[in-house]
This record gives structure tokens, sequence and C-alpha cells, in this order.
């Protein structure tokens, strides 16, 4: 075994890692924040931009591009590097990446509250934005790709191969999606009318789902998951199955999003049928999870991060199961437009998203500086405490959004609406103060590991990783 | 056999010592103690909703009708009996991965002793106020779960590490069968089976 004097490209991975924490907090607290306003409207402060309206796009951007988005490209940089052998693709595109993703984000916080919008629900952003955005992003497929074509390991391994879908796939529909004629510089109109422009939208919108939030992460469980473990994927044959399946189901789903609108009968009705399929490769997906964890359970006493990645790939599993679910036209009829769907939202989100970034976070930034962890007590508690939290908040808005939901349907017997909406807001305003409890309960954990991750890497110098020699066999 | 209700609430860890080592069959967990126990809160809730009901804003309370509330109360009673029922047969369905050869009474018998605190406090149902019905119901889902992982390794016979993940598993599908029985629930209403209101 000879090694290259060569090394890995860490600086990159180290840069996304810490700022997968840093906006977080950033995005987590807000998301408190504005959970606290359905609760107490007071916190509006009538200062227009921090109403309601305009941080809760801040939010969700925050937590799905800016958390997320920092933790899929510290993830796919670190994955794409180790199972290939080499070292990153593209100089100065690299950096490029970094840096043109953080002023995306530094732009939507300061656009967002003051209010330039184009409305469409995850695609907020005006189009200089979108520019720059399109231009990042083909940067980052080019390193990725191009580390992939200079690989030194025949196979791809499988999270590669949902990393790469990921990045092809949030290209197209983000390019797809923001088409739209400028009137000025942070004025734009959408280039779809009417219910083709819902139908794009909720195209890309579930899409953003099936590909940022899920094939990217599943990426980061495919290979953060058996090295934390220790052990090999359960069943390589059943990734590359649901691999396939899910790309191919997911790109349909999108209208059940739009039950009972404008929108064909038969293309809602499609979206339902395919919403059910999507079932079956969700949990191929969570099974190879579970059995991979579930063959290092000696590994538990001493690991409080394995129970983590547990806890997020149940939940995966459960909000899966709970989306097809809701995608059913009946079951929609009534929980359409209810906070069911918001609970929904934050069990895959919070469930899954989150807690698998943050064991990734856990196995990733101590090795990048070289160091242990400073506590595992504390991973302890960042793990009840998230439980907690994300229990407390999906319950709450379970039985709120089926009580909106029942509370809108009810009629009198000469049929008029037996509640009025005011009353049905009313009606919610315990759950509210529930789900603010959860939510804060789980920010709450991930301050408690920035404070661990902190204490980590106090005073530690950057690792620098050799590339080890391929193995013989390939 | 209802003293293994207070030992499990008083005293868990050796209280599912002795229930493992009764061996108790199916027949004799239901008939002597759990289609008592599972009344519990579909009886409260309908007493709860016809008698009592419950207040929106400055309205006059809310109840259900009679005949509305009876139709509710079966169906949830059912649900109860054979959910305790499906879950057992699911966790010996999974026994195997999990490196445990319990018989099905075994598992059922965990299925249903861990459910006690939720039964217990379907009482609170007498009251009908959801968010007071929902902190009660979310303190005995937490005991809920304690009891479900200490006697996971106790029932299954296996270390506790590996009855953590067992316990995870068992809780993942105690979670999505909730999601299919709300989702269930709604495609009844949606069918004409919707709650009657009376105010």
């Amino acid at each position: 075994m000879q090694t290259s004097a060569e090394t890995y490209n860490d600086t990159v991975v180290r840069q996304f890692a810490i700022m997968t924490i840093v906006w977080g907090i950033v995005g987590m607290t807000v998301g408190v924040l504005i959970a606290a306003q359905l609760a107490w409207p007071v916190l509006n402060f009538d200062v227009p931009w921090l109403t309601f309206g305009r941080l809760r796009p801040l939010h969700t951007n925050a937590v799905i591009f800016a958390f997320g988005g920092s933790a899929l490209f510290a993830s796919s940089y670190y994955v794409v590097q180790r199972t290939c052998h080499v070292r990153l693709f593209g100089g100065p595109l690299i950096a490029f990446t970094f840096w043109g993703w953080q002023s995306v984000i530094v732009l939507a916080a300061i656009t967002l509250p003051l209010g330039i919008t184009t409305s469409k629900e995850y695609a907020e952003l005006e189009w200089p934005i979108d520019i720059l955005i399109t231009v990042v992003w083909v940067s980052y497929a080019v390193v990725f790709f191009g580390t992939l074509v200079k690989r030194r390991i025949a196979h791809i391994y499988v999270a590669n191969w949902f990393f790469g879908a990921f990045i092809i796939a949030v290209a197209m529909l983000h390019l797809v999606n923001s088409a739209a004629v400028p009137v000025s510089f942070w004025k734009s109109y959408s280039a779809y009318a009417g219910v083709q422009d819902a139908m794009v939208q909720w195209w890309y919108g579930h899409n953003a789902v099936g590909f940022f939030l899920t094939a990217g992460f599943l990426g980061m469980m495919y290979y953060f998951i058996p090295k934390q473990a220790g052990r090999p994927v359960y069943s390589y044959r059943l990734s590359v199955v649901h691999f396939w399946a899910l790309v191919f189901t997911y790109i349909w789903a999108g209208p059940h999003h739009l039950h009972y609108t404008a929108l064909p009968d038969w293309a809602q009705s499609l979206g339902m049928v395919f919403s059910l399929i999507l079932l079956a490769p969700s949990w191929g997906g969570m099974i190879n999870g579970i059995m991979t964890l579930s063959g290092a359970w000696e590994k538990l006493r001493t690991d409080p991060v394995l129970r983590l990645l547990i806890v997020s790939v149940s939940f995966y599993g459960m909000s899966t199961f709970e989306g097809p679910m809701m995608a059913i036209k009946t079951v929609n009829a009534l929980s359409h437009y209810t906070d069911w769907t918001i609970g929904h939202v934050h069990s895959g989100a919070l469930g899954w998203v989150a807690l698998i970034s943050l064991g990734t976070m856990y196995y990733l930034i101590p090795r990048l500086f070289n160091r242990e962890l400073y506590s595992l007590k504390l991973v302890e508690v960042h793990f009840w405490t998230s439980t907690i939290g994300i229990v407390l908040y999906i319950t709450a808005m379970w039985v709120s959004g089926i009580m909106q939901g029942l509370m809108w349907r009810a009629a009198n017997a000469d049929g008029t609406l037996t509640y009025s909406f005011v009353e049905s807001v009313q009606a919610m305003h315990p759950f509210y103060i529930i789900r603010f409890a959860g939510g804060s309960l789980f920010l709450l954990g991930v301050l408690v590991m920035a404070y661990n991750l902190v204490k980590t890497i106090a005073g530690a110098q950057a690792a620098e990783a050799p590339i080890p020699a391929p193995a013989p066999a390939h | 056999m209802i003293v293994h209700v207070w030992g499990l609430l008083f005293n868990p860890a050796e209280e599912w010592q002795s229930i493992h080592e009764k061996k108790y069959d199916i027949g004799k967990l239901y008939l002597s103690l759990f289609v008592f126990l599972a009344l519990i809160p579909p009886l409260s809730g309908y007493i709860g909703t016809t008698q009592i009901g419950w207040q929106i804003g400055l309205g006059e309370a809310v109840k259900l009708s009679h005949r509305s509330a009876l139709a509710i109360a079966v169906l949830y009673y059912l649900a109860i009996l054979i959910g305790i029922g499906g879950i057992g047969a699911m966790v010996h369905w999974m026994a195997k991965t999990y490196g445990s050869q319990q018989p099905l009474p075994q598992c059922v018998a965990l299925a249903a002793f861990a459910g006690v605190p939720l039964l217990l406090v379907g009482i609170v149902q007498l009251y009908p106020v959801l968010w007071l019905n929902l902190l009660f119901g979310m303190a005995a889902l937490g005991l809920n779960i304690r009891l479900l992982y200490l006697g996971v390794p106790v029932m299954m016979e296996i270390p506790p590490e590996r009855g953590f993940l067992f316990a995870s598993s068992i809780l993942g599908l105690g979670l999505v069968a909730l999601v299919a029985f709300l989702a269930g629930t709604a495609i009844l209403w949606d069918f004409g089976l919707s709650p009657e209101f009376v105010r």
C-alpha cells in the first residue's frame, strides 16, 4: 500500500459544514419566532419586515436552502472525494460555489423581509438572484461530475447516484419554474399563466421535496450511516432498485398539491396514484437504512449519534407513509390547507432532513479538525430534546389540523356553516402554543449541539487527509 | 391480572419480569383484562361528548348526538382491541430480525401492557376539551414509550441495546398505524359517517 502525497480538498467541506450549523440556528430561530407570532400576534410588532407573511418565506428558504443546502454541499463534496479517491475537480469554481451560495442566502435574507418576492412557494427569490443561483448550481455540477469523471475507482458508489440525481433534477426544476419576464430589477412575472403556472409551481415544489430534501439526503444516508455503524449497506441491490424507482416516480406526484382546484381532474388522479406508488421506493430506502443500523446494535451503548440516525430514518419512514395517505383525494379534502400539512412537512423536515444532517455533522466536523467529539453526554441531551420537540410539534399539528378540517366543513341543517373562520382560529390557539414549545425544544437541541461542536474544534488545526491508493481490486 | 397495571405504573422494570414469567395466552389476556381496560377511552368519550360537550369561543357548548357518539365509541373500542392485537402481530413478525424467538402471545402481551397508560388516561375524555386531552395524552404517551423501551428487552429476551432498536421500530410502526388510523377516519367521514354536532 502506498499513499500519494495528494490530499483531499476539505477546506470547502469545513466551510459548508460550519455554515450548516450557523444557518440551522438562524433558520430555526426564525421558525420559532413565527410560530410564536401565530400564537401571539402581538409579536409582529406592527413592523412590516417583521410580519409573519415576510418572515415565513425567510424561514423556509433559510432552513431548506441555507441549512439543508450547506449540509448537502458539505456531504456531497466529502463523499465524492472519498468514494472516488481523488481531489475535487474545478479549481477556483470550488470556492466560488461556497461564496456564491452564501451570497444567495444573504440576498434572500435581505430581499424577503423587504417584501421582494415572486410569490412562488420555495422559489420566492427574484430573477437576478435566480440567475446567480443558476451560475452557482452549474459550477456545483461541474465540480461534482468533474470529480466523478476523474475518479480512480471504477464503480460509482450509490450515494453519488443520489447526489448526482439531486444536482441534475434541481437544475432542471429551477430553470423551468423560475422562467419569468422581468419588468424591473426587482420585479418579474412568471412565464406561465393560470393553472399551468400552478402546475409548474407544484411540479417544482414537490420535486424540491423529492430531490432537494430526499434524494440528496438519501445520498448522505448511504454514506454516513454505514460509516457511523461501521458496517456495509444492508442491501446494495435494494439501494440501486429504490434509486431508479424513486427518481422515476417522484417527478409525477406534484398534482396532489392541487386537489380540488382548477387543475383537470385526470391530472389530480394521476398525481394521487403516483404518490401512492411512491410509498414503495421510499420504504425501500427506509428499510435499507434501518437494517444497516440494526446490525450495529452493540455500538449503541457507546454511540448516541447512532440513536439520532435511527430516529431520523424512522421519521423518514413515517412521513413517507403519511404523504401518500394525505395525497388520497378523500383524505386531502379534509387535510388540505390545515395544520395537518404543516405537521407532515415538519415530521419530514425536522425528523428526517434535520436529524440526518445533524448526525452527519457529528460525524464530519470532529474528523475535519482531527479531534474527538467534546461530549457524548451532550449528544444524548440533544437526542432527547429534539425527539420530544418533534413529537410535540407533530401531535399538536395533527390535532389542530383535523379540528380545523372538521370545523371548516361542519354545516347546519339549513346548509349554513356551523363555525365562522375566526372561531376556528381561536380554537387553534392552545395547539400553536404547544407547537411553539416543540419547535423551541428542537432549537435548544441544535444550540446544545453547536456548543458541543465549538468545544470540539476550539483551537484545533484543520486536518489534512491524504488520499489513499485504491485497493488493487479496483 | 389487574395488579400488573399498578405495578407497571410504579415499578415497571420488575413488573415486566413478572408479566414475562406468567406467559399469558391471548384469550386470557383479552378476556380477563383488556376488553375492560379498552372500554375506558370510548366510554369516557361517549359520556364526555354527549353530556358535557366542549366550547368554542363564547358560544354555547357543542355536543355530539347520541347516535353519532355511539357509532364512534363502538368503532373506537374495536380499533383499540384490533390495534393491540395488530401491533402484537407486527412485533412477532419483526422479532426474528432482532434475534428474538418469542411466541405470538408474548408479543401481544408486550403491545397490550405497554399501552396501559394511554388506556387509563382515556378517562380525561370525560371532559372533552381537546388541548387539555392532548396534554394529558402526551404525558401518558411519554410513559407508554418508557414502558415500551423497558419492556422489549425483558419480554423479547434480548440485550438492552438491541431492545432499543427493536423498540424504536415498534414506535415507528405505532406512528404509521396512527397515521393510517387518521387517514381511515378522514375517509369514513367523507363517506357520510361524519359526526353529528348538537348545539
